[in-house]
């Protein structure tokens, strides 16, 4: 058990910091890596116990864990969360879910109710393509578009499957050596969680959600437009809606203050 | 280009506003998600910002930019943040290059690998059908088989024959033998290569030696030139399987008959020492050449020069799997006095 537990935790590469009573978990979303979590994260070393992970094929996993097959769908990213929070047998955590991983992390709590008490779902969306009567920001064909772009162009993903940052300060050559060290995807799993994501259509759950649910809807969103957000507080039972100043997809970069105030009023 | 934070474009030179079919001018104050392709927007959005607000940079990124008029432009660049002495960001330097050429043979690798990959996965394919085929034909050659050597069987005690039918039944015997022995190589490559390896099933519940004195005096029975010499000198129980010790032994006593020359006899030595056993068949005969003594245990390999008159190509091989699914190992040893095959593997059941 404590092997199987370790093997988990190895192939996500988990990384756990912080003390305290509680725990936060951090998910990345599309395109990304856990790195992204880093500046919002460290605010809560002091009084939460901190995880951060990488889903398989992005960042550092465990490639070689990844078939097509099984990650045709979200839900399979979101069994992923449950078996990592299953390895660090969490109670009532809080999950922290950016963008696709918002949804992911509301899957994860309808799977293993208990397991996550709270749920804050930074630039959520439960369905990417316009639908009768509801609105994503996205048509089918601007999905195809986007899904080819990605099939042609591995530029810019892959540059560096690397060792990490390298505190190298006199010897500045290695650090050049690594260009895009972060946030590295192998380019076809990319595709895949692209067409898993950009396809998917999760409104029929949020209903169900019973976590107390935060919503940080930023402003200026081309992935997950105004409207987006107020759907999915509307919708899911026991939410709070809170629009930032924060301009863009990526609160977590852009204005990590903000979004760590915003969870630290929710929590 | 240079972009301010919040995205918009402050400064453009000429040659991307003439790419894009506008004058630098109206360029400044667009957002920079909308010269590009929706692609590469999200592309952009999700990933390469993610990136330049984390490294500072980002170099080699393929980012397809919108014509006023619809066209795309394929484009590979760098970017990167300038930021002030506190690191508060200023601007980010975004250089673009035309790359049709390139991009067309980035796609053009891109296809052919996966083409390369659709054609690995059909050979694939191909090999397990050939498997199943053999599988299926193996287990229904079986059937006719045992009903002929039932027959002779038959024919054998109950009937009067003459001298000649008599000979005749002999020869028709020795057939059958073979070909049930073709057919199990047949049934056994299939399932080696279906599963991986060959299933034995190891144990020292019995002696091996009464084994190998019936396979020595099958052999005997359908040689016809060849004396067989037997030599056993083995402190049992052998921990093995012996059905497939047998059937090692019996495919390097065909082979010796064979390939060795009729006028010399074939011997089988079999041995033990404190933790070993050894097998090995020795014939006389015109040495294996040298060039063919490593493919002797490839499957289907039939020696060139003396073309096997009545096998597949798979005893040896099959016999060299046996000898690696029991931990051990199957050697060839030719010379102008004698060529010898040599099993060595563990006698006993190891301690855990």
């Amino acid at each position: 058990m404590q092997a199987e537990a370790s093997a988990v935790l190895a192939r996500h590469n988990v990384t756990v910091s912080g003390a305290g009573g509680r725990t936060m978990m951090f998910a990345h979303g599309f395109g990304c890596d856990q790195t992204m979590w880093q500046p919002v994260a460290r605010n809560f070393e002091r009084d939460f116990r901190v995880i951060l992970f990488d889903y398989l094929g992005h960042g550092r996993s465990d490639l070689s864990a990844y078939s097509a097959e099984r990650y045709c769908d979200l839900q399979a990213y979101a069994d992923d969360v449950v078996t990592i929070g299953r390895a660090l047998s969490l109670n009532d955590a809080v999950f922290v879910g950016h963008s696709v991983s918002a949804m992911i992390g509301a899957l994860a709590t309808l799977k293993a109710p208990g397991m996550f008490s709270d749920l804050v779902m930074v630039g959520p969306s439960p369905r990417y393509i316009d639908d009768a009567g509801y609105r994503g920001g996205f048509s089918r064909e601007q999905v195809e578009e986007l899904l080819e772009f990605l099939a042609d162009n591995h530029l810019g993903w892959s540059a560096a499957m690397a060792p990490a940052i390298m505190g190298n300060t006199d010897r500045p050559e290695l650090s050049e050596r690594l260009e895009n060290s972060f946030c590295s995807t192998d380019p076809e799993i990319a595709r895949d969680f692209a067409r898993v994501t950009f396809l998917s259509d999760n409104r029929s759950d949020l209903g169900s959600v019973a976590a107390r649910t935060l919503v940080l809807q930023c402003t200026n969103d081309i992935i997950a437009p105004m409207e987006v957000g107020q759907f999915v507080h509307a919708a899911v039972p026991r939410s709070e809606y809170r629009l930032l100043q924060a301009n863009g997809h990526c609160p977590n970069l852009s204005a990590p203050d903000e979004v760590t105030a915003a969870i630290r009023d929710f929590v | 280009m240079s972009i301010s934070p919040d995205g918009r474009i402050v400064k453009a030179n000429r040659t991307v506003a003439e790419w894009l079919g506008l004058e630098p001018a109206q360029l400044v104050g667009t957002p920079l998600h909308d010269i590009f392709s929706f692609g590469a927007r999200i592309a952009f959005e999700t990933h390469l910002a993610p990136l330049l607000r984390m490294q500072g940079h980002v170099h080699e990124i393929a980012l397809d930019l919108v014509t006023s008029g619809g066209e795309k432009v394929p484009t590979i660049g760098n970017a990167a943040e300038k930021r002030d002495s506190e690191g508060r960001h200023l601007f980010t330097r975004l250089t673009l290059f035309k790359a049709v050429d390139r991009r067309t043979y980035e796609r053009s690798l891109v296809e052919a690998r996966a083409r390369a990959e659709a054609e690995s996965e059909a050979q694939r394919d191909a090999i397990a059908l050939r498997d199943q085929f053999a599988a299926v034909l193996g287990h229904d050659l079986r059937n006719p088989l045992a009903a002929t050597s039932a027959g002779i069987h038959l024919l054998d005690r109950t009937e009067q024959l003459s001298e000649r039918g008599r000979a005749i039944l002999d020869e028709m015997k020795g057939c059958i033998g073979r070909a049930s022995t073709l057919v199990d190589d047949l049934l056994d490559l299939a399932r080696g290569s279906f599963g991986g390896g060959f299933l034995v099933e190891r144990n020292a519940d019995a002696p091996l030696a009464p084994v190998l004195e019936q396979v020595v005096s099958e052999a005997r029975s359908v040689s016809l030139g060849n004396a067989i010499d037997l030599r056993i000198d083995i402190e049992e129980p052998v921990y093995c399987d012996r059905g497939r010790i047998a059937q090692l032994a019996a495919n390097l006593l065909a082979n010796a008959v064979t390939h060795g020359n009729a006028e010399q006899p074939i011997l089988l030595d079999a041995s033990t020492d404190s933790d070993s056993f050894m097998l090995s068949v020795v014939n006389g005969g015109e040495p294996i050449p040298e060039e063919i003594l490593g493919q002797l245990f490839q499957p289907f390999f039939r020696g060139a020069a003396r073309p096997s008159r009545n096998g597949l190509g798979l005893g040896l091989f099959i016999a060299s799997e046996i000898a690696k699914a029991h931990g051990g190992r199957l050697e060839v040893a030719s010379s102008a006095e004698a060529t010898r095959f040599t099993l060595t593997m563990p006698a006993r059941k190891p301690s855990a």
